[in-house]
């Protein structure tokens, strides 16, 4: 998700990688060991629901994140979703760091991918 | 004058907004809080009429397509003003007696105040879409009306009806504004730069595109529909399941006075341009000849009435026909007609309405056949009732006698300029009135004789619902007596609206010598006078005439009839339930909406050729791919299946890694592991086997399958035939190469991997709807998945 902006990568490959790990873990060790060890939600019925209410915020937040970052620009009297880059001068061991204003935006499409996958998956895996 | 045209039509909503917590206060007293905000809306109309204030006033609304909340103040702007104000003062005061104790009263007086408001905005409105707006909230406004009484099936059915002919019809008359709006290129009505004011070039512009004729109809259907012109007449009856102060102030004076409007709005803009030698333009025979057969036709049945109410309701369309007809008519008598009962027709139907729903109120009954002699019980409205019944019959010297002369003058004109066929309007006018005069006098006969003993006590009715009867009656009186000061003070001024050019006012007064209008009047009131004593036998034949595809009631209750039964039908073919057949449904239409648009436009196979830099290596891993899916078809289990499947989507992967798309490969190969993962986990819930299909659903699904591989394989060849070099050079024009420091937001987010940037920056907003779709495909998930099992228990 990090180096997206410039190398192969980016917020939807990212998160969708991270839920294949989560899937694998699930393949091979099962849902409890998912979600007492991993997760430390504990084990039963009802610790499944409070892993999927989890996986609900991720995506929710995810989507607001990535929708708000679209507003900020308009704070500066520019289109929705308008980004931009900065280069920082002067940094210890990189000299100079480019940060996209994209990733604020791509963390949330990260977020929303994994708590979205992940909570079909633990539904679907649940029954 | 823009802030007091603006107050009166925005008035009555803010009063419509603020009336439930009124009522939470006052109760029932909410109907003089209403009447008030209509008497402040009556007043500011009054101030605009005294200062002789007319002209084009506006503010923005939708500036982008160049429509404007425009508003027009002209003489026919202000009598429909006045008149929807000024009776919504009186039927508001008389609501206040009428709906004692009766249910849904908050609800009541804020609808009626949101109708008067639209009924206003249709007057002033000088934009096409400004009055379409108010003009289809008055059809909205009546629906709530006319269902008032919510719980029973006459009401439901009344309010649905006539939402459906009058909405119905305002998009007719929409699709007739925007060929107006086209031809114009304008959406102002009057005023100056208007469509009325250059009238002759967009006449002439309809007319070579053809669509005069059409444009025309539109605005006739539009007009016929909302005055209840013959055959669109059959809601008004069943419009008077409304409680009687709303068939008052609607169904009488108001709402169905919009067509009539329409019509003497419309009327300069078609009739600018006739040409000199037609003496029959198209508008004249459209118009007299809708108007005039209304007028007949609706005449016979209120003779054919039984309740007072429907005897009234026939009526209205009988006489906004005579108006229409009027306003059809190409010389000055036709706009005199019109102009002059727009204004008696408001104050002796008005006055009437009242006078029913006194009568029934106090009587306990509306049966035509149980009533009589009620003038010992009712003095007071029996006057009222005397003086507009005779009015509407149109005997001299009461107000609807001078504009029916008028009517019938100018049937005679047209038929003398005209000649030939048209000597039937003047016969038909006659023809038409004497049912006028039969069943106004059946309406004053309840009155006379000798009280009918079943009725038991007949009360007098409240102050409240007693002085605006009388205070209309009033008017009759005075515009009887003297109508040369209703033409000089108002009526002039609505006729100079409703002709072409300059126009001076007209007079009107008894005939001193018999001239032809004279002799009609004198033959409609002796034949009526004839026919009276057979009223009964007239009506009973009459009604024994009115049975099957003779009633316009027939053809709209079959029409809805079998449009209900056809989608019943319909649904029950495609909403089985059953998500197989929505399958069905949705595959089988996108795919033929795709081939066809293909077809459509034509494109093109383009020529399939190998691309460059294509190895060995490519081709095998595109042949085990070939033989995956092939293989899908012949697995013996799903799970199997599954497994054969992603064989295909895993070779799909590594041709990425050859073609250099590491991007692409990476997503392929994690999402294929995904879907496989989610595959296995569904497939473990479904039964391993489902019996043979029958041949012709094997058949069918065989069918839609090839159709829609066949829609996918189409869509991939023509999709990738255009050049991604054209569109890599467009994106790359567009951003520019990334400067080496560029000012912040102005370098396009630059970065070197394209999908990515792609993603989050030049098609940001379409990954961000993207990321919706995940999250609600995570909460459909949920919900289905969670709710499964109550909606079983159910």
């Amino acid at each position: 998700m990090l180096q997206g902006h410039n190398q192969p990568g980016g917020g939807f490959i990212g998160g969708v990688l991270t839920t294949t790990a989560f899937v694998l873990v699930y393949v091979v060790f099962g849902m409890e060991f998912l979600q007492s060890e991993l997760l430390e939600m504990g084990s039963g019925g009802e610790a499944t629901d409070r892993t999927i209410g989890l996986y609900r915020l991720l995506f929710t937040g995810g989507l607001a994140v990535a929708f708000l970052s679209g507003l900020v620009p308009m704070l500066f009297g520019l289109p929705f979703l308008t980004q931009a880059v900065l280069f920082l001068e002067g940094v210890p061991l990189y000299h100079e760091l480019e940060v996209a204003s994209a990733l604020a935006f791509d963390v949330g499409v990260y977020l929303t991918v994994v708590g979205g996958l992940l909570t079909v998956l633990g539904e679907a895996g649940s029954e | 004058m823009l802030d007091i045209v603006l107050a009166v039509v925005f008035l009555p909503f803010a009063g419509a907004a603020l009336t439930p917590l009124v009522h939470r206060v006052a109760g029932e007293r909410t109907a003089y809080y209403a009447a008030g905000v209509a008497a402040v809306c009556f007043a500011l109309v009054a101030r605009l009429t005294v200062t002789g204030t007319h002209g084009l006033v506006g503010t923005e609304w939708v500036p982008s397509l160049g429509i404007s909340l425009a508003f027009y103040v002209d003489g026919l702007s202000l009598l429909i003003s006045l008149l929807a104000s000024g009776v919504g003062v009186l039927t508001l005061t008389y609501s206040g007696g009428y709906m004692h104790g009766e249910p849904g009263q908050a609800k009541y007086y804020a609808t009626l105040l949101a109708f008067m408001g639209s009924m206003l905005g249709v007057a002033l409105a000088a934009d096409l879409f400004a009055l379409f707006t108010f003009w289809e909230l008055t059809s909205l406004s009546s629906f709530i009306l006319i269902g008032h009484y919510t719980g029973e099936k006459s009401s439901q059915y009344a309010a649905r009806k006539s939402m459906l002919i009058t909405v119905a019809g305002g998009l007719f008359m929409l699709a007739g504004f925007l060929v107006f709006a086209w031809a114009g290129d304008t959406t102002l009505i009057v005023g100056p730069g208007s469509l009325t004011a250059n009238a002759g070039e967009t006449v002439a512009t309809l007319r070579s595109a053809g669509l005069f004729l059409p444009s025309l109809l539109l605005l006739a259907i539009g007009a016929a529909t909302k005055s209840a012109q013959v055959p669109f007449h059959v809601w008004l009856p069943n419009a008077m399941e409304a409680p009687t102060p709303v068939s008052a102030f609607l169904h009488s004076a108001t709402m169905v006075k919009a067509g009539v409007y329409l019509v003497g709005r419309f009327r300069p803009f078609f009739l600018d341009a006739v040409p000199e030698a037609t003496s029959l333009p198209e508008w004249s025979l459209l118009f007299v000849t809708l108007g005039l057969l209304t007028m007949t036709v609706t005449a016979i049945l209120a003779v054919a009435a039984t309740d007072i109410k429907e005897l009234l309701a026939y009526s209205t369309a009988s006489h906004l026909g005579l108006i229409v007809a009027g306003f059809g008519a190409a010389n000055a008598y036709g706009a005199e007609t019109g102009a002059f009962h727009i204004l008696n027709h408001a104050s002796f139907k008005a006055a009437l309405f009242l006078v029913a729903g006194i009568v029934a109120h106090e009587a306990g009954t509306r049966k035509i056949s149980k009533l009589r002699g009620l003038r010992h019980d009712l003095p007071v409205t029996a006057l009222v009732a005397g003086l507009a019944s005779l009015s509407m019959a149109g005997i001299p010297p009461f107000n609807g006698f001078y504009s029916k002369e008028l009517l019938f003058e100018a049937t005679f004109v047209l038929a003398e300029d005209a000649g030939g066929l048209t000597w039937l309007f003047p016969v038909v006018a006659v023809f038409g009135s004497v049912f006028t005069f039969l069943y106004s006098l059946k309406f004053l006969s309840l009155f006379l004789g000798d009280p009918n003993g079943d009725l038991g006590d007949v009360h007098r009715p409240p102050l409240p619902m007693l002085v605006p009867p009388v205070i209309l009656g009033a008017l009759v009186a005075v515009i009887s007596v003297d109508p040369q000061l209703a033409i000089d003070t108002l009526v002039g001024e609505v006729y100079a609206s409703t002709v072409p050019g300059d126009a001076h006012s007209f007079s009107v007064g008894l005939p001193t010598h018999l001239t032809p209008p004279v002799w009609m009047s004198a033959i409609t009131i002796g034949v009526g006078a004839l026919l009276w004593p057979r009223y009964d036998r007239l009506h009973d034949g009459i009604r024994g005439l009115l049975h099957g595809p003779v009633r316009a009631n027939w053809w709209y209750d079959g029409s809805v009839d079998g449009l209900t039964a056809g989608s019943k039908t319909l649904v029950s073919r495609v909403q089985t339930g059953l998500l197989r057949t929505y399958a069905t449904w949705v595959f089988a239409a996108t795919s033929v909406l795709v081939v066809g648009a293909y077809l459509a436009t034509g494109v093109g196979f383009p020529a399939v050729e190998l691309a460059d830099g294509m190895t060995a290596a490519m081709v095998l891993v595109l042949l085990v791919a070939l033989v995956g899916a092939a293989a899908v078809g012949g697995a013996p289990s799903h799970v199997a299946g599954v497994l054969t499947l992603s064989i295909l989507g895993f070779m799909v992967a590594i041709f990425y890694i050859l073609a250099d798309a590491p991007d692409l490969a990476l997503t392929q190969l994690v999402v294929e592991t995904l879907v496989l993962v989610l595959f296995l986990l569904v497939l473990d819930r479904l039964p391993a086997y489902y019996g043979s299909p029958r041949f012709s659903v094997a058949v069918r699904d065989g069918a839609l399958s090839v159709l829609v591989g066949a829609t996918v394989f189409l869509t991939v060849v023509f999709a990738t035939a255009g050049s991604p070099d054209a569109i890599g050079g467009n994106l790359s024009r567009l951003a520019g190469v990334p400067a080496e420091h560029p000012p912040l937001f102005t370098d396009y987010g630059g970065g070197y991997n394209v999908v990515n940037v792609v993603l989050v920056d030049f098609r940001a907003i379409d990954t961000l709807g993207e990321i919706t779709v995940v999250a609600m495909a995570a909460l459909s998930v949920l919900t289905l998945v969670r709710m499964r099992g109550r909606g079983e228990a159910q």
